[in-house]
């Protein structure tokens, strides 16, 4: 297989059913078929529900995929599908897919990790070296720090959240004000009118004893809770100051973890993905920080931060390119895999 | 001769065959609850490896556990997908009911939850849509029952001669309806008063041990405002309690316990419809409440009221003790 290999990717993770295409690090086409407006009526993605709309939704999200790549899936080289962490029903929708594709058309299936796909985005129509690198990956589903030594080989959780994820914490804590859902770009629009200097939160993990044992992970409950205890004493305070001080507080502790990674490994670059990267906070402090350290920050475009299937495409073409063996016939996904393996065996 | 690929996940056997004129060409099943995923493509590719040489593709749609049956679906839509071929879908209870020749019949399979789909037929066709019910339902029909219980599974000549039939469908088959039960005889529900604490404080301990509420706890829980929180008597002692505060524009239900001598009478589940009828009252959006893992058996009576679980947490009760969290709409 050439190093351009035409691959299309599975996403079903959570609750959008996404099929990307690219040919070697050429994005071609990304299709999204979210059930969030589903999942609003609820407050949060329910698995039954996401698992239902990603078989409604499968097989004309492919079509379409194939439609805006302008390609024929006889054309296609490889397979690639999100294999885990997830929500397991949702997950299976998409591994099971995958393979029918890939045994109807005797093509080769890459099982890859969503964790190290988010960081694959990053390889998308442009040619810089992408590891070793540091990437702070944060989104309703999960808020880790990694090592990336080799994308397709070797990635390492350096830290994540005890708690809730970082995205978690901002629909939560939207809940307690009103907001709708999901909450990230809600609270960001929100703070955008509040002083985030009004209130002072909680940054948890940041003192000298508790850095000993969590020094890169992440605890939400704490700042989620004094929101909650202090709109329940003081219900008048003003909305668009707490959003702002809470956004800042979650930034803040972010980007304290991910620099002090970067400096302790030696690694000078950073990646931020995930939908929490889409946060216009965090971009802007996140630029200051790095310019300061001599730390070179990529943030891929946010269409590419929110699950997507063209980072699955993406990994799954940097393991062809890499020469990796596909992974055996009969995937297991797995709902709480780390990271300990990027592509499956 | 024309060969259909025959894909058949809705029971805990995964069963994938070849059938070429009204003959099996291939066939083959695991046996496995949990691994329709896994073991599908595994079949199928041993499937192509007797003959690649595939025309139409057969599908059962259920009924049958969720996760599994669209395992099969979204495998067989895909392979057909890439391969251009016609897929059709069949019930999976009428692949099953196609081997017997008693003139009325129920075919049931589990569904989880203690419940069974089933279907009925009569003279060789199905009477109505299949339903879910607890098996004990079915014993009044006073017919012979066949299902997964008796070994029968799909059978997949059936399900390429239904294919060729009319009874085609489209659609995944999903169906459950919340299970309703009379209300507890001799048992009487109250208001909590101060007075109660003791014998409640006994039931918590005994209920849930060092994980107990202690009695100072208890004492200003109940105590604190926008609560609501009962009581279950019989003979005028305290059995069960139960109870839920307003946080926000969300109800909790913060304890629902029964002592271990009066469970399965029901008195959870009045107390719980209670607890739910209060909250309705509270002008919020939804209720909540969480749910020890290893306390699974609880989840039937919370889904049957519409909680549906929404997350995992971590170690929520302690080191290594997961809490599911359940969510139920009131707007
Ligand atoms: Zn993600």
């Amino acid at each position: 297989m050439s190093s351009d290999a035409l691959v299309l990717g599975i996403e079903t993770s959570c609750d959008e059913t996404a099929v990307g295409i690219v040919s070697g690090r050429k994005l071609l086409a990304n299709v999204i078929s979210s059930s969030v407006e589903e999942h609003a009526r609820f407050g949060g993605v329910i698995p039954e529900i996401a698992s239902r709309a990603h078989l409604e939704a499968m097989q004309s999200v492919i079509k379409q995929a194939l439609k805006d790549a302008n390609v024929s899936l006889k054309d296609i080289d490889a397979l690639a599908v999100t294999a885990g962490p997830g929500l397991i029903g949702a997950l299976i929708v998409g591994t099971s897919a995958a393979e029918g594709l890939a045994l109807g058309l005797g093509k080769p299936l890459y099982g890859v990790n969503h964790l190290s796909a988010h960081i694959a985005v990053d390889s998308l129509d442009s040619d810089h070296k992408l590891d070793p690198c540091i990437a702070l990956l944060v989104s309703g589903g999960h808020s880790s720090i990694l090592q990336v030594n080799d994308l397709t080989s070797d990635v390492k959780t350096l830290g994540s959240t005890v708690d809730d994820a970082a995205g978690e914490a901002f629909d939560k804590v939207a809940r307690i004000l009103g907001l709708p859902f999901p909450g990230g770009p809600w609270i960001d629009k929100e703070s955008a009118n509040g002083n985030p200097t009004a209130l002072t939160f909680p940054r948890s993990f940041t003192l000298p004893k508790d850095l000993e044992k969590h020094q890169y992970d992440f605890s939400f409950s704490g700042v989620k809770t004094a929101v909650a205890r202090l709109m329940e004493n003081t219900p008048s305070q003003n909305r668009a100051d707490v959003a702002a001080s809470f956004q800042e507080a979650v930034v803040d502790v972010l980007l304290i973890k991910s620099l002090a990674a970067a400096k302790n490994s030696g690694i000078e670059h950073l990646i931020i993905a995930g939908g929490v990267a889409a946060n216009s906070r965090l971009r802007q402090l996140a630029q200051e920080r790095c310019d300061l350290a001599k730390i070179n920050l990529r943030i891929p475009p946010t269409k590419l931060c929110t699950d997507n299937g063209a980072m699955v495409a993406a990994l799954g073409s940097l393991a062809v390119a890499a020469g990796l063996p596909p992974s055996a016939t009969g995937l297991s996904a797995e709902s709480s895999s780390g990271i300990s393996r990027p592509i499956w065996a | 001769m024309s060969t259909t690929l025959v894909i058949d996940s809705s029971t805990n056997k995964t069963i994938v065959a070849l059938v070429s004129d009204g003959k099996l060409l291939f066939s083959a099943s695991h046996d496995d609850p949990l691994a329709h995923g896994e073991v599908l493509p595994k079949l199928v590719a041993k499937a192509l490896s007797v003959s690649n040489e595939i025309e139409s593709v057969v599908v059962g749609m259920g009924p049958g556990p969720f996760t599994g049956l669209r395992a099969g679906i979204a495998f067989a839509q895909s392979f057909a997908f890439a391969r251009d071929l016609n897929l059709v879908g069949v019930c999976g209870l009428d692949a099953i009911a196609a081997g017997k020749s008693d003139p009325e019949f129920l075919i049931s399979v589990d569904a989880r939850r203690k419940e069974v789909f089933y279907a009925r037929y009569k003279d060789g066709a199905r009477i109505g849509e299949p339903g879910v019910a607890q098996p004990i339902t079915l014993a009044p029909f006073n017919l012979p029952i066949y299902g997964d219980q008796t070994n029968d599974f799909p059978d997949p000549l059936a399900m390429a001669a239904l294919a060729k039939t009319k009874s085609h469908t489209e659609k995944p088959i999903y169906i459950r309806r919340p299970d309703a039960q009379p209300l507890p005889a001799g048992v009487k529900f109250r208001a909590l008063t101060q007075l109660d604490l003791v014998e409640i404080f006994a039931i918590e301990k005994a209920a849930y041990g060092k994980e107990a509420w202690s009695m100072a706890q208890l004492k200003e829980e109940i105590a604190g405002k926008e609560r609501f929180y009962l009581i279950a008597e019989v003979d005028q002692k305290v059995v069960g309690y139960g109870g839920a505060v307003k946080l926000a524009d969300i109800c909790d239900v913060l304890t629902l316990t029964v002592d271990e001598s009066h469970r399965r009478k029901g008195i959870g589940r009045e107390l719980l419809r209670r607890v739910l009828d209060w909250t309705r009252n509270q002008d919020c959006d939804a209720v909540m409440l969480e749910v020890r893992v290893g306390n699974e058996e609880a989840m039937p009576l919370y889904s049957s009221f519409g909680f549906i679980e929404i997350s995992r947490r971590a170690n929520y009760y302690g080191p290594g003790k997961t809490a599911i969290v359940m969510r139920k709409e009131l707007r």
